[in-house]
């Protein structure tokens, strides 16, 4: 009976392992086989079914918006850094720190809006089809966290406010 | 040459020789004991405690050919799925690279 437990045991780690070894060899052959680093739109490519013409029209726009959303991200961050500044020690918002939270909420509207039309403009160089679900994905990816941090704090989360 | 034999003498010895076998008197259920015994001595043997799979599947595993092909399916059906799970996460990875670029965590 031991001799028996004992090879039934064995060939079960052994499948185990070859299994497992298998799986993992499997699966990081595969991801990085198709991993590019050196490009960030290989997953506009595959994902959209983009042709050449599409991919150097996009890629254009894309090189483009670059700069102008590092811009505005630097900005974003000096602005951020004067409102920390503003709240350092505070025990109260004080108007100024409030007028810093009021222009950092302008220039990330702004950005977004910015951001959106660039959304726009790469959905127009694909195929109707591929535009519309292009531009619902991104809107999905980029503003559905808002989405779901305001139903979070909405009473139909669960999450009521009382008032007293 | 055969010469059939007639003569009434050796008929007569014949009867009386039949006449005394004897014939042993069987226990009851004879010919169906005989029968389980054999089958009980055909069948593999039994062992206590009900483990007799256990040594059926270890004979089973030692096995060469069913070894190597056990581990076949295990290796192929493991690089297959892991194939595709590494695919999905290439996928993942290829995504959220070109949201980093585009969409920065500050606008999200």
């Amino acid at each position: 009976m031991n001799r028996s437990l004992v090879i039934v045991l064995a060939a079960l780690v052994l499948g185990v392992a070859l299994f497992g070894g298998s799986y993992f060899a499997g699966q990081r052959a595969c991801r990085m086989t198709l991993a590019n680093p050196a490009d960030d739109l290989v997953w506009l490519r595959t994902e959209f079914h983009l042709s050449d013409a599409e991919m150097t029209r996009i890629r254009e726009l894309h090189e483009g918006y670059r700069p102008r959303c590092a811009e505005m991200c630097a900005r974003i961050a000096a602005k951020k850094a004067e409102l920390e500044a503003a709240l350092n020690g505070a025990t109260n918002v004080s108007p100024e720190a409030a007028q810093k939270l009021a222009e950092v909420a302008a220039l990330r509207a702004q950005c977004q809006a910015q951001m959106l039309q660039h959304f726009t403009e790469v959905s127009r160089t694909m195929s109707p089809e591929q535009g519309r679900r292009y531009l619902a994905e991104m809107q999905r990816l980029t503003l559905g966290f808002h989405e779901q941090t305001e139903q979070s704090m909405s009473g139909t989360a669960g999450h009521e406010h009382h008032h007293q | 040459m055969k010469s059939e034999n007639t003569n009434p003498e050796d008929a007569r010895l014949a009867a009386l020789l039949r006449e005394s076998r004897v014939a042993p008197i069987l226990p009851p259920r004879f010919q169906e004991s005989v029968w389980r015994r054999i089958e009980e001595a055909g069948a593999p043997a039994k062992t206590d405690g009900g483990i007799g799979w256990l040594e059926a599947l270890a004979a089973l595993v030692l096995r060469p050919r069913f070894a190597l092909a056990a581990a076949a399916v295990l290796i192929v059906t493991g690089a297959l799925l892991g194939a595709r799970e590494g695919g999905q996460m290439a996928k993942q990875d290829a995504q959220a690279r070109y949201l980093a670029a585009v969409a920065p965590n500050s606008l999200r």
